[in-house]
């Protein structure tokens, strides 16, 4: 195993009455992409914002490169590179220009600097557009500008506020890409993400709900903690059926997915006879029954269902 | 970041325009089309006296240049009529005993009626009468001299030949700074807010203080070149001499220069986007030009506006800069005036700096 790039303990952020981040723990480890799940509001970019040192936690503590996010928030800005949600370069600069000045920030001294351009747009593939001003670039090649820019001063740890958001399949594969490229060499890559796809490509995953830390692991060990089996039922009329369904005994959970309902259950035979027996019954047209590997979207909504009984 | 920031200006047409248009256009309206000067007044005149004495008042009327007497009558009829019709903005009145009366050594009653229509041509008008009358008096050498009550608008002295664009080019200066650098500087930093520029740069090893100073200096520069091209169109265009020191007068711009940024730098901490702080920055200049003496003199305004004028830091680079242009004061002689600015720069950065970090954190 890898030395630690990141981890927390009980870090607790509070607004006033509200508890953004709760007592979170996680160890993020170098070379490693560690996947930090939630809804809209969950608490993602509070402890984001905590660990890249420009909020101070209300309590418990994070170590982000060897330093404490308490004592040595400055020491954490010079190795760590952030790449935001929102585009938050200068529009009306160009890429080269973008770069150069957040160098000098880093305080490159100019050769050097040169050099880490060349570098980042080789990497990134901006190169071609190395004299377009920043605002007329798609969304796509910005996020590439912005993971560019975070690199620039080689962080050994790298964050990506949903580096994907908004952005076309085709560059967030590249992105994507870029960022095992990354990881490769040894960066440890702290990402969030609400697409639950983008998840499964993360070497760890944690999934946090109203600032509590629901489950953590590999996507393999998330999936396999959703207890019981996975049946995808394939069914018409939808609401009708999993109406009827949600009530069989041995049905645990059950979400909707386009024209099929994902149930999960305890045991998949006598579950699935029981289902036809109510279908029929009820004459809902049931076109197919077929047990399956459940999908962390499959491990988040049983984890909310949870949450839910919960309060 | 002072660099990127000139960048910054350099992609934004719109206000280098602003800031490189606007100080010559005021320069003109007010070098030119604002003149309050009094030149050339359609003067009627009915002298009942007709003797060498009140002729040679009459032509020290004239030669004055500010009295064209274009019309002579008779009666006090005709003269209220020439008033009335709008046609004459002046009458001179010179009763039937007036050489007898001065050589006699009794003050004779020579009566010069102004139209009052227009406020400021008119005192104006009137006061130059007065001294046409005094400076004949003292020549003629036939009244005993009585001392004078000099209480000439210093315009007056400085600017002997009371052009209006003496009074306000120099005034502009101070004008324009005090429009121009707090919208500019407080919208250079409020746009970074809005586009979540400054979340990047807090993640940044950049220090507050940095990012400011970084954001200011351009504006300091801008600030120093609109100051300079005003004066230098000052003397080439419109002749004003500038008789101070002008070090004496690049400091104390620096200073009045602060004193904007702050605003400016205030404004962009209370402000969440860029027309807000815009809003903000007119709210508090659009007063500065009426109570700061740029158009109308303080001294005839009601005492509480007076005293609220003197809140207002343009009122000082006012007097600052027209004392060093016409008068060549120095830093001694501006005391009064360079004191309250310093007071104001220190308050308002003092605020500003601490509301900007308070901001960042």
């Amino acid at each position: 195993m890898n030395r630690i790039a990141i981890q927390t303990k009980d870090l607790t952020r509070r607004f006033g009455k509200l508890v953004a981040v709760d007592h979170i723990n996680i160890t993020i480890h170098y070379g490693e992409i560690f996947g930090y799940l939630g809804a809209n509001g969950a608490g993602k970019s509070t402890t984001i914002r905590m660990l890249c040192g420009i909020l101070t936690p209300t309590s418990g503590t994070a170590t982000v490169g060897g330093f404490d996010v308490n004592t040595d928030p400055e020491k954490i800005k010079t190795s760590i590179g952030y790449v935001s949600q929102k585009f938050s370069l200068y529009q009306d600069l160009t890429v080269r220009e973008n770069l150069e000045f957040f160098g000098r920030i880093y305080q490159l001294e100019s050769e050097r600097l040169q050099k880490r351009i060349e570098d980042v747009m080789q990497l990134t593939g901006l190169k071609e557009y190395e004299r377009f001003e920043a605002r007329v670039l798609s969304g796509g090649w910005k996020q590439r500008l912005a993971v560019a820019n975070g690199l620039l001063h080689e962080p050994k740890i790298l964050f990506l506020d949903e580096p994907t958001a908004g952005v076309d399949p085709m560059s967030r594969r590249s992105i994507w890409e870029l960022l095992y490229q990354l990881a490769d060499q040894g960066v440890a890559l702290f990402v969030t993400t609400h697409y639950m796809e983008e998840a499964e490509r993360c070497n760890q995953v944690a999934i946090i709900s109203r600032g509590k830390l629901l489950r953590g692991g590999t996507p393999r060990e998330l999936r396999e903690s959703v207890s019981g089996q996975l049946l995808e039922v394939e069914c018409s009329p939808l609401m009708k059926a999993s109406q009827a369904f949600s009530r069989l005994p041995g049905v645990v959970g059950l979400t909707a997915y386009g024209t099929t309902l994902h149930l999960n259950v305890a045991n998949a035979k006598s579950v699935e006879t029981a289902l036809r027996d109510t279908a029929r019954s009820q004459s809902i047209a049931v076109a197919s029954v077929k047990p399956i590997a459940a999908s962390l979207e499959d491990v988040f909504a049983s984890l909310e269902k949870e949450m839910g009984t919960g309060d | 970041m002072a660099q990127k920031e000139f960048r910054h200006l350099s992609r934004d047409k719109r206000t280098i325009r602003l800031i490189i248009f606007m100080p010559l256009v005021q320069m003109m309206i007010y070098g030119f089309a604002i003149d309050t000067d009094v030149k050339h007044l359609y003067t009627v005149l009915q002298d009942e006296d007709q003797t060498p004495i009140s002729r040679r008042l009459v032509q020290a009327f004239e030669q004055s240049a500010y009295f064209d007497i274009k019309k002579r009558v008779q009666n006090p009829q005709e003269l209220r009529e020439a008033l009335d019709r709008g046609g004459a903005k002046a009458c001179l009145h010179i009763p039937p005993n007036f050489a007898k009366d001065i050589l006699a050594g009794r003050p004779p009653k020579v009566q010069l009626l102004v139209d009052g229509t227009d406020s400021n041509p008119a005192n104006t008008a009137s006061n130059t009468g007065v001294a046409i009358v005094q400076s004949f008096v003292q020549k003629e050498g036939l009244v005993p001299i009585r001392v004078l009550p000099i209480d000439f608008r210093p315009r007056m002295w400085y600017n002997p030949d009371l052009k209006s664009a003496y009074f306000f080019v120099p005034g502009l200066v101070g004008l324009l700074i005090m429009l121009l650098i707090p919208t500019v500087t407080a919208s250079a930093i409020v746009r970074e807010k809005e586009n979540g520029n400054i979340e990047q740069l807090l993640v940044t090893p950049i220090k507050p203080y940095e990012i400011m100073i970084g954001k200011i200096l351009p504006y300091v520069l801008i600030g120093l070149i609109i100051a300079g091209t005003i004066l230098a169109g000052a003397w080439f265009i419109f002749d004003v001499p500038i008789r101070g020191n002008p070090i004496t007068l690049f400091f104390l711009t620096l200073l009045f220069l602060t004193v904007c940024l702050g605003i400016g730098l205030l404004a962009s901490t209370l402000a969440t986007n860029q027309q807000q702080a815009s809003q903000m920055v007119m709210f508090f200049a659009a007063p500065s030009i009426l109570l700061s003496g740029f158009i109308f003199p303080r001294e005839n305004m009601p005492l509480p506006i007076y005293y609220l004028g003197s809140l207002i830091p343009l009122t000082y680079y006012l007097k600052i800069v027209r004392g060093v242009v016409l008068k060549g004061l120095g830093v001694w002689g501006l005391r009064d005036q360079i004191l309250p600015l310093v007071v104001m720069a220190a308050v308002i950065l003092f605020i500003s700096v601490r509301k900007f970090h308070k901001r960042l954190a």
